[in-house]
């Protein structure tokens, strides 16, 4: 089955993602910090039981993954396609993670609160996503006793989640307001309206491939229409500039550098991380505009694909033992993008 | 300088406060500071600086309150920056209040609550179920059948007009995904 990711969703040129996430508690049982693993296990098994036969049902089923039988390779890897958050890769000791085929949809047990409902979609659907994340909510609440209250709203394990335990971000593709040095201007202007900006991984990551991570930050009296509708408009504006900018650009200029990179990415043998994500990043805004005919879905896999877990994981065999030393990997990573893309540029 | 609200310790943290449009100038020692969200009790710049002195805190207050549901105690919902349990906000209610505040400027939800299946709900299902099986019968003619559901569906609906079990058949005010009346909404 397709990935998520596989798709195009809508203003696929400046936004690559949506992510919804709910935080959600038990009322009775102690927040993850202070769980015990009796506690642990029925917590997953409540929690298993509200969801698995419902979900079934509504043609949805989740996949149950045991985070302690996973690899170090095998959890980085699920936080490089954004199933799962990096502190929930960190620990994994009796933490269960329910999974929807596609990814779309996973739920972390045990992480910072007792439930993380996480809904993600391509391209802009914030509406889409709430409406994910809220069904699944609904399915909890009708069998478990959530913890609320109805002066301070749901109650999680951090205070800065407390009131909607709402989280929702867009993952925005801007290399032409980078390129001019005004994402200082936009981090200090959403800020001063509830949102934050962030790397591709969320909290603490660094920029990469001109990707950021635009989010609500308030959560307490603001309802979740009103912080979604918040977070749309902004990305509206957003876009907009991002593409008067690129309109801005010199032309020939940017043609080249996209060639450039598609060229680079065609024919390197060895091709670290960061050289990647700079020559993709240019690639995309050139596929995008217009300036090459690469497959749009292809550039979103290759994304996904030549993170370092990823990659390792689906060039792992007798010759390629894991874990690879860093220059191996530049190696796999470079002959993966000569294969993805090498008919895009042969067929141009 | 004595702190201005305990009294007891050395104030170490002055503060300008613009609550409400007043003014306040206070003078208050780094727990009292800490305590009323001005410390660096959800990780500042200060963070290292301010769980040291929650450590220090928590060595000398042995008989401190803790939660009733999980044993936690302020100092260390301080420290981690975490709650322990959903009751903790209940037993630490006064000290939270001001973070709460600094954190997300209000401090009453507005937006989604659970869905809670009420005893109401449960009967007005249960009459629902019983009306169209009478209907059923009196098209049937099975007329024994119908009235006993008519004496079912009566006490039924008396039982709900007085409240018997401490429900009022009034709609539920906690329909998920409501806006609660007077909410305001943050723009």
């Amino acid at each position: 089955m397709c990935k998520w990711y596989e798709e195009e969703g809508r203003e696929a040129d400046g936004v690559v993602s949506t992510r919804v996430r709910l935080a959600r508690n038990l009322r009775d049982l102690p927040f993850p910090t202070r769980m015990t693993a009796e506690n642990r296990q029925e917590l997953n098994r409540r929690v298993c039981e509200a969801l698995e036969r419902p979900m079934a049902e509504a043609g949805l089923p989740l996949n149950r993954v045991e985070m302690d039988s996973l690899s170090d390779m095998q959890a980085m890897a699920m936080v490089e396609r954004h199933c799962i958050s990096p502190e929930f890769a960190r620990e994994r000791e009796g933490r269960l993670l329910l999974i929807s085929e596609n990814e779309s949809v996973s739920i972390m047990l045990g992480e910072e609160d007792h439930i993380r409902i996480q809904a993600l979609l391509p391209g802009l659907a914030l509406d889409e996503a709430y409406t994910m994340a809220g069904s699944i909510d609904k399915l909890l609440s009708e069998s478990l006793d959530i913890a609320f209250d109805k002066r301070l709203g749901y109650l999680t394990a951090c205070p800065t989640n407390l009131g909607t335990g709402l989280r929702a971000s867009v993952m925005l593709h801007l290399p032409a307001i980078e390129s001019r040095s005004a994402m200082g201007a936009i981090t200090n202007m959403v800020s001063k309206i509830g949102l934050t900006v962030r790397g591709m991984y969320g909290e603490g990551s660094g920029t990469k491939a001109s990707l950021y991570q635009l989010s609500n930050q308030v959560t307490l009296g603001i309802s979740e229409e009103a912080a979604l509708s918040n977070l749309k408009s902004i990305t509206g504006q957003i876009l907009q500039r991002e593409r008067a900018a690129r309109k801005a650009l010199d032309p020939d200029k940017l043609a080249d550098m996209v060639w450039r990179s598609l060229g680079l990415l065609c024919t390197a043998r060895i091709l670290s991380g960061e050289e990647f994500m700079g020559l993709i990043s240019a690639v995309r805004l050139g596929t995008y505009m217009g300036i090459i005919r690469t497959d749009p879905a292809a550039v979103a896999r290759l994304l996904v694909d030549c993170q370092p877990a990823m990659l390792q994981l689906s060039a792992a065999g007798p010759e390629n033992p894991l874990p690879m030393e860093a220059a191996q990997r530049d190696k796999v990573r470079a002959a993966h993008v000569r294969k993805i893309l090498g008919v895009a540029i042969c067929s141009q | 300088m004595l702190c201005d609200k305990c009294g007891k310790r050395t104030a170490t943290t002055h503060i300008h406060a613009n609550i409400g449009g007043v003014t306040r100038e206070m003078n208050l020692c780094s727990y009292c500071a800490s305590v009323m969200g001005y410390g660096a009790v959800f990780g500042g710049l200060n963070g290292l600086v301010g769980s040291l002195l929650e450590e220090q805190h928590a060595a000398q207050n042995q008989d401190a309150k803790r939660c009733p549901q999980c044993g936690a105690a302020f100092s260390e919902i301080a420290e981690s920056g975490k709650l322990g349990c959903a009751a903790c906000y209940e037993t630490f209610a006064e000290e939270l209040a001001p973070s709460l505040q600094r954190m997300h400027g209000r401090t009453k939800h507005v937006g989604r609550t659970p869905y809670i299946r009420r005893p109401a709900d449960e009967r007005a299902e249960r009459l629902n179920r019983l009306k169209s099986q009478l209907a059923e019968a009196v098209a049937a003619e099975a007329f024994e059948k119908a009235a006993s559901l008519r004496d079912e569906i009566k006490a039924l609906e008396q039982a709900g007009g007085k409240g018997l079990d401490g429900e009022s058949t009034a709609p539920a005010d906690s329909g998920r995904g409501t806006l609660p009346e007077g909410g305001e909404e943050h723009v």
